[in-house]
């Protein structure tokens, strides 16, 4: 039977690296090419070595997929294609391809900085690595090659974040990516078609939460960010360049103007302007309400943000700053915090993930006393507030998810392995459909039924039609006889006449003979005569000739006798039938092996 | 050892040991292990485990508890594995009858814990670690360890099954090299050769190969066969002749019924073999399987395996040769006339008609020609022209020019457009180009490398390819260049205004590499500035994609030095002055950092050159200012590296020199008042106190360049080059700096009871808004800051005390911070 792989090299019962390799109707896929940041040698990257067996990764690869421009979903794409060295195609959305080297770049920026780091990627790695990218549109079937499509649909999340269809005849797979149902301040919810794939592939996150409205927590952030103003403080968020700092810099630029709020929001990179740039270009991909009110207003356009001079972290007064990088650990988000730490009256809004060993990491796990270079100790006074704004799909989201696509199968990754059991078992009640989680390295087989598309004859269909009555019920199984031609890579059903005709084959025939011995004490023309006699007694509605030359023919079956000299009472009676007449051949042989009536 | 770290060792232990603690972040416990690692690399597991006796309490307790986390449980047993390395590690463990109860399978079997892949990994890895002595070997064996090994060598988790592979062979290797040096051992020595169990072992490993490959299953056939090319490469005799006897027949087998999947692995089973002296032994038959696997080239497989034979190295010449003519039937059939057809194989020309496996074979065909011609494989009887021929005529069918003569129409039709071989022939060509045989074919590959680039349907990937096999043609017969010039800039002119921003750029990018290859071809140069290359060079610096506008810069910048090279000309600088026009307004808006990036390192390499130094005065103050303001660090960083061209240039030869300055006691003054002008101290004072560590560090080196230089000139006239530091951050950060000098010298002269000064004219410095220079290089620590430099790692702590540290803080944390990404 036809079957689907599925091994994860990463996102396998965790929410590092994704990486999952897809075998489809024999075609390899890779989904998703990500990094684990959490190490600064080679572990970060997952480990090609075991997809390759010592081939090449283009040689083994069909093509490369990457869901969206989070780096646990594209981060090791460089290392791959110019490292390791994969020629293929890759596909992700335009905007995923726009965005992806920004935040590569971003990364690689902050990686080369430290020290002890080893092997990774360079600037033109990273141009080198995205002229291999193939961009495309939302609900537009790509054929890769002459057998594996895929087809993109959107996945909320991030800018650009799609789902994808991989298909391959009749069978066909869906990764997810990473994706939310529920519209955010700019982005719209999750969908898909009915597409019933053998296999989807949905991440999980989320998978045992039913999270609190995103409101909530927007909510929530503005009350922590006005207040902290309003007694004078000093707020610092650490963001990356690209992606959450967008979301942020709408939510508060809508609330200061609404509130008519006067203290200065900064923004410490010059990469705002080029983000918005995005965002604008790509305005197709935000939601609904962004689109529209894009005519009067452009959301991405703020006014109340400016650029941010490292002079102004001295200045008196309230200010909220958005500063890179997002882990606290170098540059100007380091030095501002290095600056604002001991003042209570500030606070410390941490909106991502952070990698153990950065001062990020430390200070969300409460840490209150920071030795920083020199072993001098800082004393962290100002509040330190927690705060993910991450756009995943909850359980209920992604039991809405399979509801739409309405999958045979299931599989769970990105997610951590006791959430996913319970999903899992939730998803087995409700839906009747296996649901698998495999661990990392672990290869997940299921079993497909592909149906096989075969064209029919007209002729066929006529003939039948004549035989079946008037008109086939499309419900109901019906079974055709027919000649099955497999050519030029299409099946075509046809008449047997019409196949050897077309295939200029001449038909044979095949006969079955058979010795029958009965003692009868006459002349061979006797017997003969007697065995016809006998026929016709007992074959009333067939017709039975006695041919001149010896011979008594019944349908196709032929009959002689003949008889030996030694012992000329011993007939031997000589039948041979087409194919067709097997069953009255076999008749007639026993009946013949029976004897004659006396 | 650090002892930070082993006083925080216990109570990490007990918060890793705690179930529960939900485990710490998934890097911790790894790094953690490192930190192990490293510990038992210096000293070893015993003095760890004596003094720690908390690891084999935590161990204990971990291993007791039912309700461990898989991910603890896993650290455990490599943790287990590696402090049990040493001899005197392991009897701690053993007295206590610790090990059997970590390793011992009935502990896991039954518990679901077992169904976790990283609980079998870490299993499988505490033995791997486990195994460097006798005693270990002899824990596995008389434990009935084996049988479960060669269970997981089939484990559904590849990380597993694959561990198993490396411990069987560890295993093997050890049995070996423990009978061979019988005696030696102090501790094993009176058991090592004779224990029965050990022998048992070692047949169990090798017919559970033999089982392997004999199985129907592919999935067991193929870790068979993996273990056996493990075996090969890793073990010796007599482990793989004994081994290879029992595998001969089942491998016969496999490699005659030809099975698609396995190829790769047996092939890899040979190359391994071909390495050990089985291959000299005709009864191993190395030869002749390798040989039954090209079979007489009429098998559908036998293409990929000649693929995979031609790049064995030790492969013999015969079976080479015979992998080789393989390689060559595809193209040759594709490129055959009519009258040769009779000679082309069924097989062949039914997977030439078809579209998929025509296009895989010619691609096959095509990279394992690059790589013969790579390594000067190819045979002299074999015709380098006429596989160069074909190659080129492939080319034209993917171009869709369709041979008169062709006799596979099919084929012809499969190839249109088909970028992927496209690639492939493009490398081949470019492999082949080192052939003089070639040289006339030159003409024609140049025209059909004209074509693909004219073609606007040319994928983008092609024209790098392209380009890159352009300059290997160029490079390797410059004197063919010239004549071909005027057809390849037009074609260059088109391609930079491409809709793809792919295609632009590596157009730029191969301009940039002819320019710099060709600077002394006067021919080049000239045709570069009257051909109008140069104005769409200038007009692509306002690309709309950063990453071409970045190339342009590039471009641009060689162009300009090219045209010094050459007699000067008004158009020469008046293209100096347009370059510097829109290189300084990318300097100072870009929104991104590669275009700015490019532009200072075009001027860098500038002023490296000798010709451009005065014309670019005007324009240095400001790239220095702009360049070290930027909020790109690597454009800060590129700046300084440009500040110390300039200070070289300017301090030892001074090509720099408007005028003589004469002797160096007279030029090292005037060379400083030079840099105030510039701007340059300002920009490695900001920079010393810049956010980001590389830009400081860097300042750092130049200015105690500067500090070095100004020491060595004993005469220097300190109210020479005087510096304002009010009004910038860098003065306050000096005033400051000495502020906190002076009081602690002040406080140490109180506390030694000395009244007074011999530094009075000090007393005024921060109510002076004039510093001299040397004053201020003398204020500032240089050394100190340039150690703490060196010392900081940017926050990401990899100490194994923070490590600890984290460890703890997070178990005191009793939020859980929801999952999030980047």
């Amino acid at each position: 039977m036809p079957d689907i792989k599925v091994t994860p090299l990463g996102a396998g019962q965790d929410v590092g690296r994704s990486c999952i390799l897809v075998s489809i109707g024999g075609k390899n896929i890779m989904l998703d090419c990500g990094m684990h940041m959490g190490y600064n040698d080679d572990r970060r990257f997952p480990d090609f070595s075991y997809v390759t067996q010592n081939s090449r990764l283009t040689e083994f690869l069909d093509c490369v997929i990457i869901s969206h421009f989070h780096l646990d979903h594209c981060g090791a794409l460089p290392y791959m294609s110019e490292m390791v060295g994969y020629d293929g195609p890759i596909y992700m959305t335009h905007p995923t391809k726009a965005i992806c080297p920004i935040l590569l770049e971003d990364f690689r920026k902050i990686t080369v900085d430290k020290k002890g780091e080893t092997n990774f990627f360079t600037s033109q790695m990273i141009k080198d690595c995205m002229k291999k990218v193939v961009p495309l549109n939302l609900h537009q079937t790509v054929q890769v090659d002459e057998e594996l499509e895929i087809k993109a649909y959107y996945a909320g999340h991030v800018l650009g974040a799609a789902m994808f269809q991989i298909k391959v005849g009749s069978e066909s797979v869906v990764y997810t990516g990473d994706y939310n149902m529920t519209p955010d301040r700019h982005l719209g919810a999750a969908w898909i078609d009915k597409c019933r794939p053998d296999l989807l592939i949905s991440e999980s996150t989320y998978a045992t939460t039913i999270r609190d409205s995103k409101r909530c927590r927007e909510r929530d952030f503005l009350k922590k960010v006005h207040e902290t103003v309003e007694r004078g403080g000093k707020v610092l968020i650490p963001v990356f360049a690209l992606g959450r700092a967008q979301e942020l810099c709408i939510l508060l630029e809508t609330f200061w103007e609404r509130m008519n709020l006067k203290a200065p929001i900064y923004f410490s990179t010059g990469l705002t302007e080029k983000a918005n740039h995005y965002y604008k270009l790509f305005i197709t991909w935000t939601n609904q309400k962004i689109r529209k009110t894009f005519v009067q207003r452009n959301m991405f356009e703020f006014k109340h943000i400016k650029a941010f001079d490292r002079s102004y972290a001295d200045n008196p007064g309230p200010m909220v700053v958005f500063a890179t990088p997002g882990m606290l650990h170098a540059g100007q988000s380091l030095q501002i915090f290095k600056k604002w730490a001991g003042n209570e009256k500030n606070m410390l809004i941490m909106p991502g993930y952070c990698v153990q060993g950065t001062v990020g990491h430390k200070i969300l796990n409460g840490q209150k006393k920071l030795e920083m270079e020199g072993r001098a100790t800082l004393d962290v006074k100002l509040q330190v507030e927690y705060m993910s704004f991450s756009a995943h799909a909850d359980a209920k989201g992604i039991m809405q998810l399979i509801r739409m696509a309405e999958p045979r199968n299931m599989l769970l990754v990105h997610g951590e392995a006791k959430k996913m059991e319970f999903l899992k078992d939730k998803i087995e009640q409700e839906f009747s459909i296996s649901c698998y989680m495999p661990a990392n390295g672990e290869t997940t087989t299921i079993v497909t039924n592909p149906s096989v598309p075969v064209d029919i004859s007209l002729n066929l269909l006529k003939r039948e039609m004549a035989l079946g009555g008037p008109l086939p019920d499309a419900k109901r199984p019906r079974t055709m006889h027919g000649t099955l031609i497999m050519k030029d890579n299409s099946l075509r059903l046809v008449s047997p006449e019409q196949a050897l005709k077309e295939l200029g084959l001449s038909e044979h025939q095949l006969r079955f003979t058979c010795r029958v011995q009965l003692h009868d004490p006459h002349s061979d023309t006797d017997t003969l005569g007697r065995i016809y006699t006998h026929l016709k007694s007992v074959l009333k509605s067939y017709s039975i000739q006695h041919v001149p030359d010896g011979t008594v023919i019944v349908e196709s079956i032929v009959i002689k006798v003949t008889s030996s000299a030694e012992e000329p009472n011993l007939k031997v009676i000589l039948l041979s039938w087409s194919y067709q007449d097997e069953e009255l051949g076999s008749f007639l042989s026993t009946l013949l092996k029976n004897g004659l009536p006396s | 050892m650090d002892s930070d770290c082993l006083s925080l060792l216990p109570a990490v232990c007990l918060v890793l040991a705690d179930p529960k603690q939900s485990p710490p972040d998934d890097t911790s416990l790894e790094k953690l292990l490192d930190w192990f690692k490293e510990l038992h690399s210096q000293s070893n597991g015993q003095v760890l485990l004596q003094h720690q006796p908390c690891l084999l309490e935590f161990i204990s307790s971990v291993c007791t508890s039912k309700t461990t986390d898989p991910a603890i449980l896993s650290f455990t047993l490599k943790l287990t594995g590696l402090l049990a390395a040493t001899t005197q590690g392991f009897h701690l463990f053993d007295e206590g009858g610790l090990l059997v109860y970590v390793f011992e399978l009935e502990a896991w079997g039954v518990c679901d814990l077992w169904e976790d892949a990283s609980v079998r990994s870490g299993w499988l890895q505490g033995l791997l670690d486990m195994l460097k002595h006798q005693q270990a070997l002899g824990f596995i064996c008389g434990n009935g360890l084996i049988k479960v090994i060669l269970q997981l060598q089939n484990d559904r988790s590849l990380f597993a099954a694959c561990l198993a592979n490396q411990l069987l062979v560890h295993i093997l290797n050890f049995l070996t090299s423990s009978n061979m040096t019988s005696g030696s051992d102090v501790v094993g020595s009176s058991e090592s050769s004779l224990r029965p169990d050990w022998v048992s072992a070692s047949s169990e490993i090798m017919n559970a190969v033999v089982e392997a490959l004999s199985s129907e299953d592919c999935p067991q056939v193929l870790q068979g066969l993996r273990l056996l090319s493990l075996v090969l490469s890793q073990c010796g005799e007599p482990i793989i002749s004994t081994l290879w006897k029992d595998v001969l027949v089942p491998l016969e087998v496999l490699v005659n019924r030809g099975s698609e999947s396995l190829i790769q692995t047996l092939i890899t089973v040979l190359e391994a073999a071909l390495g050990t002296p089985l291959l000299s032994q005709s009864e191993y038959k190395v030869e002749e399987l390798l040989e039954a696997m090209l079979g007489d080239g009429n098998r559908k497989e036998c293409f990929q395996c000649a693929a995979l034979i031609v790049k064995l190295e030790k492969c013999p010449e015969v079976l080479k040769r015979k992998a080789t003519d393989i390689i060559l039937l595809p193209l040759q059939c594709v490129s055959t006339q009519p009258q040769a057809e009779k000679g082309i194989n069924v097989v062949l020309k039914e997977q030439l008609s078809q579209k998929a496996s025509c296009i895989s074979l010619l691609m096959q065909s095509l990279s394992s020609l690059a790589q013969l011609a790579h390594t000067k494989y190819l045979f002299e009887d074999i015709s380098v022209h006429s596989i160069t021929s074909s190659v080129v005529l492939l080319l034209r069918m993917c171009s869709g020019h369709c041979p008169s003569s062709l006799i596979h129409i099919n084929t012809f039709t499969h190839l249109i457009g088909c970028c992927k071989v496209q690639r492939c022939g493009l490398d081949t060509l470019g492999a082949l180009s080192v052939y003089e045989e070639n040289l006339d074919l030159r003409k024609d590959i140049f025209g059909v490398l004209l074509d693909l680039l004219q073609s606007p349907d040319s994928h983008a990937t092609v024209s790098m390819c392209i380009f890159v096999y352009c300059m290997l043609l160029i490079l390797a017969a410059s004197d063919f260049l010239p004549s071909k010039l005027i057809d390849l800039f037009p074609v260059l002119e088109k391609r930079m205004c491409d809709l793809r921003w792919e295609v632009r750029d590596s157009t730029l990018e191969f301009i940039t590499q002819l320019t710099a290859a060709l600077i002394s071809n006067s021919g080049f140069s000239e045709a570069l500035h009257t051909s109008g290359m140069v104005s769409v060079l200038l007009s692509s610096l306002a690309d709309a994609e950063g990453y071409v506008r970045a190339s342009a810069v590039a471009a641009v910048g060689e162009a300009v030095t090219a045209s010094f090279h050459q007699t000067v000309l008004a158009s020469n600088s008046k293209l100096l002055e347009d370059a510097l026009v829109q290189m300084m307004a990318i300097l100072s808006q870009d929104t991104e950092g590669f275009p700015r990036r490019a532009v200072v390192q075009a001027f860098t390499s500038w002023l490296k050159g000798s010709h451009l130094i005065t014309a670019l005065e005007s324009s240095l103050s400001s790239v220095l200012s702009l360049g070290g303001s930027d909020f790109d660090w690597e454009v800060k960083m590129h700046t300084l590296e440009l500040a110390e061209v300039l200070m070289e240039k300017t301090l030892t030869c001074c090509p720099y020199a408007v005028q003589n300055f004469g002797s160096s006691e007279v030029r090292f003054p005037q060379a400083l008042i030079k840099f105030k002008d510039f701007g340059l101290f300002d920009l490695l004072f900001n920079s010393l106190f810049d956010c980001d560590r590389p830009v400081c560090e860097k300042a750092c080196a130049l200015l105690v360049k500067l500090r070095t230089l100004t020491a060595e000139t004993a005469d220097l006239d300190h109210c020479v080059l005087v510096l304002n530091v009010c009004g910038n951050r860098w003065g306050d950060e000096v005033q400051r700096r000495y502020l906190n000098k002076q009081q602690a010298k002040a406080s140490v002269c109180v506390t030694n009871g000395v009244t007074g000064s011999d530094e009075g004219t000090d007393c005024d410095l921060h109510c002076s808004k004039d510093i001299s220079l040397p004053k201020i290089l003398q204020i500032l620590d240089l050394d100190d800051m340039q150690r703490m430099l060196t010392l900081s790692s940017d926050h990401v702590v990899n100490s194994p005390r923070s490590l600890m540290e984290d460890i703890l803080s997070a178990a005191q944390q009793s939020e859980e911070n929801i999952v999030d990404c980047y």
